[in-house]
């Protein structure tokens, strides 16, 4: 632990963070449109590695009804066992903090949903203006790669391909 | 031996994750253990145990939530044996003991309020149930709601005065769910009947009496139940006044927004007041028989919020 906390003192020149990343998720079925989304999702950004990661809890997206935030946390998720989704990658694209400006980054690494680790290469935009970070991506999961299974008789038809987009607002860590 | 095996590899996880915990510091990098130390805050929120406000006989602990309205019908078919079943009336599919027309209505997420009324005795009741504690993860262990309920035969003549048409239901419904889907339910009562159900001389006007649920999962979205109730009624308990403790048995299925619970009980009457009260009919007579709830959720909540967003649509 002391460790750690060396080596984030070293090298909190580079840390970016972000505790109240957005994340949305969409699915779109013929009998409804659902959308779930959270503002409490964490991430870290390392300028000096390119490392990018993300975590959020699964309890904390929230539905606009509540009989689908139920089945999303229990059948779908199963939350109480794996209450977190976890994302961790590195920039392909080396980013200069010290200059403003937007930049298309390519983010590989394992993305951790319902237990399931997928080697995922995910797009996005990172832009610098006035030495703050932030950054906008939309990706596609599949329920069906992370063993999400959706049950054959359901009220709350999901669709098999579920959008997310995650936007951050990164500060210099201290 | 088998045992022995599984033992061991539970115990040699467990002795890698504690060795991970330990040196996860140096494997992971600054990026890493920062965002660790962001996460580690994992609410332990409260857990949904039942999928169902209704069991078999008893209701479940579980609420619903605020604007949420619960529509159920809750049916009983006549005896499937004995002198009054059998085949030539379809093992009491031609015949009806009681349906129960109801609905539920989330006035908070804790707070409910119920309205229902009964084939037997044409008794109409209102409730309210409220969730005082939430079983939750490194939490409570146990879930807590009480339920308080007046009820009103508003026919009939057996009845001298207005009063005497009520009668009054207190439970507390304690339930523990050991594993997701797998809970126990205990909720003691007391029943007050201004006269006398059934109308015998000597019969209790106050008793109490234990409702013990055991709910088991078969799937994600199915269950099993067994439900039984004992009234501590010295009148009921006497030889010869011919009373039997209701026990029934569900298969319960969830579809999402609908829950269907195929049941068999010996208890004819679905309300609360009426099974503890009246239950006069015995498994070994055959006089046991098929029921069903349906309960079907409408969430007022999502329609609020659909219209607003359209509304900001247009303009």
């Amino acid at each position: 632990m002391l460790l750690a906390w060396m080596i984030t003192f070293q090298a909190g020149q580079d840390l970016y963070v972000c505790k109240n990343a957005s994340i949305t998720l969409f699915s779109t079925a013929p009998i409804e449109d659902i959308k779930a989304e959270t503002s409490t999702g964490a991430s870290v950004f390392n300028a000096a590695t390119g490392e990018l990661n993300f975590t959020v809890l699964i309890s904390s997206f929230k539905f606009p009804k509540s009989l689908m935030q139920e089945h999303f946390n229990s059948d779908y998720m199963e939350s109480d066992k794996y209450p977190r989704a976890t994302f961790k990658g590195k920039i392909a694209e080396k980013i200069d903090v010290t200059k403003d400006g937007s930049y298309p980054v390519n983010v590989t690494g394992d993305l951790t949903v319902h237990n399931v680790t997928m080697k995922r290469t995910i797009s996005g935009t990172m832009t610098v203006k006035g030495g703050a970070i932030s950054m906008k991506s939309e990706f596609m999961v599949k329920c069906a790669d992370h063993h999400i299974d959706i049950p054959k008789i359901v009220f709350h038809n999901i669709a098999e391909s579920i959008k997310m987009t995650v936007s951050a607002n990164y500060v210099l860590y201290k | 031996m088998k045992r022995c095996i599984i033992l061991l590899s539970f115990m040699l996880a467990s002795v890698t994750l504690m060795a991970q915990k330990g040196d996860s510091d140096k494997k992971t990098t600054a990026a890493d253990s920062l965002l660790n130390s962001m996460s580690n805050d994992d609410a332990k929120g409260p857990m949904e145990i039942y999928k169902s406000s209704r069991l078999v006989l008893s209701q479940s602990t579980k609420t619903i939530k605020k604007n949420n309205f619960n529509f159920l019908v809750i049916h009983r078919f006549g005896d499937f044996a004995g002198k009054n079943g059998g085949g030539k009336l379809y093992y009491g599919l031609d015949d009806v003991a009681d349906v129960y027309i109801g609905f539920e209505y989330g006035l908070t997420d804790n707070l409910n309020i119920d309205m229902g009324r009964s084939t037997i005795g044409g008794l109409a009741d209102l409730e309210l149930k409220y969730a005082v504690l939430h079983q939750a993860n490194g939490g409570s262990p146990f879930a807590i709601t009480l339920l308080g309920e007046t009820a009103l035969r508003p026919y009939g003549k057996d009845f001298t005065k207005a009063s005497d048409r009520f009668s009054y239901f207190g439970q507390v419904l304690i339930a523990h769910s050991f594993s997701p889907g797998n809970v126990l339910q205990i909720a003691p009562s007391v029943v007050r009947n201004n006269t006398p159900i059934p109308f015998v001389p000597g019969n209790d006007l106050d008793f109490i009496a234990l409702n013990a649920t055991l709910r088991l999962k078969l799937s994600k979205a199915a269950g099993f139940i067994i439900d039984y109730a004992h009234s501590f009624s010295s009148f009921q308990h006497t030889q010869g006044n011919g009373f039997s403790d209701p026990l029934g048995f569900g298969f319960e299925m969830e579809t999402g927004g609908h829950v269907f619970t195929l049941n068999v009980t010996n208890a004819r009457a679905v309300n609360e007041i009426n099974y503890l009260s009246g239950t006069q009919s015995s498994y070994g007579r055959g006089q046991y028989r098929i029921g069903f709830t349906i309960s079907r959720m409408f969430d007022f909540n999502g329609h609020k919020k659909d219209k607003k967003e359209k509304k900001e649509g247009n303009n």
